[in-house]
């Protein structure tokens, strides 16, 4: 969906060149929070942030099935919250997943969907 | 300090009711209040309010006749209207203000045709996380974890909408079984139709003024905000839960309790059964991963050791975001006058209102307010 006079606030994720995508966000330099967004600051401590690349593989945190209407979506959608390895918390659409996929189960970053949301590949099926 | 109690509280009815515009739903409330105080004048408001257009305070309290003073709108997601309360009643601790209104507010059914729509602005809203699937999460990782059973979620849901058949101000009600429950409509797995609370439209209000020593004032024990810290791997707990453990901390210590186990009646924010599990583990009433279980065995019922939500929370009475922490606040001051009729909690002396909200990525909610207080 197109959000008119909004800079799109979600987080980065590039093809790196050895072929893995990752998400581009930052490292404190003072407590060595993470976060999957490129802010001036630390949102835990207020200290430098440096860039950083987290992924590709992580582990589902929870997940979802939305099964609502939200603007610019069709239902159903599959969402994880993906503990990144070394990263953050990631929001990620599965795409392709009829059902949540399996909570502590292996995710990997796939290239974003074509509304550019994060997207995860998980490396086996549902819990249900 | 100035010691400060509630003189009077009033709500209009919670339910779909677009016919009804905002001055329709705060004279209710305002009118109600004023009248329970016995008084027709306030010195300062705070409105809160999520989704009111701008103005919409002065605008509304113009046609009430409440002109001319200090007027001071908050937004704190859903704890808007217990974050108007908190700040008008440190207006009154510290002898800003003598007498103050604290209004919330708010029309949902105008403003969406089904959930809330997720703020474009927030990367996660923008991604489509609308908040019955942020729920969703913390259910579906309780369910990992073993730590609640589908029917112990649903539980909640019996037992907020049983307590609603005694409460006329609730959108719904109903005697309902875990097996209706589960069975209806799947929004956000695991969360099912009855599981999560319905678009209300309505207002709350509160006037609070110097504890006097009246015999229908409830005093203001203590009361605490906080906004949320980042929320990530770092916490062993769901969304919302270090947030409410924390705030109920400082609330606890303002109001000089020992123990929250020392309350005799909770309303805590239930937009979804998972929410209250989680809040009455947070609070301390019940040891964390018994919070389903509580639900399920009647603990957390009328009757039972701990009530939740004897007005039916938000599950059944609905959710007008700004209103909703008021209406919390308007609930326990009834029971603790002992003017809850059929959803009395007997003997209530201490009563505790949690509000907590807000969806904006990486924090742990955007505010949390627990206030505690007293039977006159």
């Amino acid at each position: 969906m197109s959000h008119a006079n909004t800079v799109d606030p979600r987080p980065r994720c590039r093809l790196d060149a050895d072929d893995a995508w990752r998400v581009h966000g930052l490292r404190c330099r003072r407590c060595g929070t993470v976060a999957a967004y490129a802010w001036p600051r630390c949102p835990a401590c207020a200290g430098p942030a440096e860039p950083a690349a987290f992924g590709p593989a992580g582990t589902v945190w929870s997940s979802t099935v939305v099964r609502i209407p939200v603007p610019g979506r069709t239902p159903p959608f599959t969402l994880a919250y993906v503990d990144l390895d070394d990263g953050p918390r990631v929001l990620a659409h599965v795409p392709g997943a009829d059902t949540a996929p399996a909570v502590g189960g292996r995710a990997r970053l796939i290239a974003p969907t074509g509304s550019d949301d994060l997207a995860v590949e998980t490396a086996t099926g549902s819990t249900s | 300090m100035t010691a400060v109690a509630v003189h009077g509280v009033g709500t209009s009815h919670f339910g779909r009711q677009p016919d009804r515009d905002y001055l329709a739903l705060a004279h209710d409330a305002v009118t109600e209040a004023l009248a329970d105080a016995g008084t027709d004048s306030v010195d300062a408001v705070w409105v809160g309010t999520v989704f009111g257009p701008p103005g919409i305070a002065q605008r509304t309290l113009r046609a009430l006749g409440i002109t001319g003073v200090p007027v001071i709108t908050v937004e704190n997601a859903c704890a808007s209207g217990t974050t108007a309360f908190a700040e008008a009643a440190e207006a009154v601790r510290t002898g800003r203000f003598g007498r103050v209104l604290a209004l919330g507010l708010e029309q949902m059914s105008t403003a969406f045709s089904g959930a809330i729509t997720p703020e474009p602005t927030d990367p996660e809203q923008h991604a489509g996380l609308a908040l019955p699937a942020l729920y969703a999460m913390s259910a579906a990782r309780y369910l990992h974890l073993g730590a609640v059973t589908p029917e112990q979620l649903a539980a909640v849901s019996v037992k907020n909408h049983a307590h609603a058949l005694e409460n006329p101000r609730a959108q719904y009600s109903g005697r309902y079984t875990v097996e209706e429950v589960l069975d209806s409509k799947m929004i956000s797995d695991p969360l099912t139709l009855l599981q999560c609370c319905p678009t209300s439209d309505g207002a709350a209000a509160a006037v609070l003024a110097p504890a006097s020593g009246g015999g229908r004032e409830v005093g203001l024990r203590g009361v605490a905000l906080r906004s949320g810290a980042p929320w990530n791997h770092d916490s062993p707990h769901v969304w919302g839960f270090d947030i409410v453990r924390d705030t109920a901390a400082d609330a606890l210590a303002a109001a000089g309790l020992d123990s929250v186990t020392d309350v005799d009646v909770v309303e805590v924010h239930d937009a979804f059964t998972i929410g209250e599990i989680v809040t009455t583990e947070a609070l301390g009433l019940v040891a964390e991963g018994e919070g389903g279980a509580a639900a399920a065995t009647g603990v957390t019922a009328l009757g039972g050791r701990h009530p939740v939500n004897p007005s039916g929370g938000l599950l059944s009475r609905g959710h007008p975001l700004g209103a909703t922490g008021l209406a919390q606040l308007a609930e326990i001051v009834w029971q603790l006058r002992g003017e809850a009729g059929g959803r009395q909690v007997d003997s209530a002396r201490i009563g505790l209102i949690e509000t907590m909200g807000g969806g904006v990525s990486v924090l742990d909610g955007n505010a949390c307010v627990v206030a505690v207080l007293e039977a006159p």
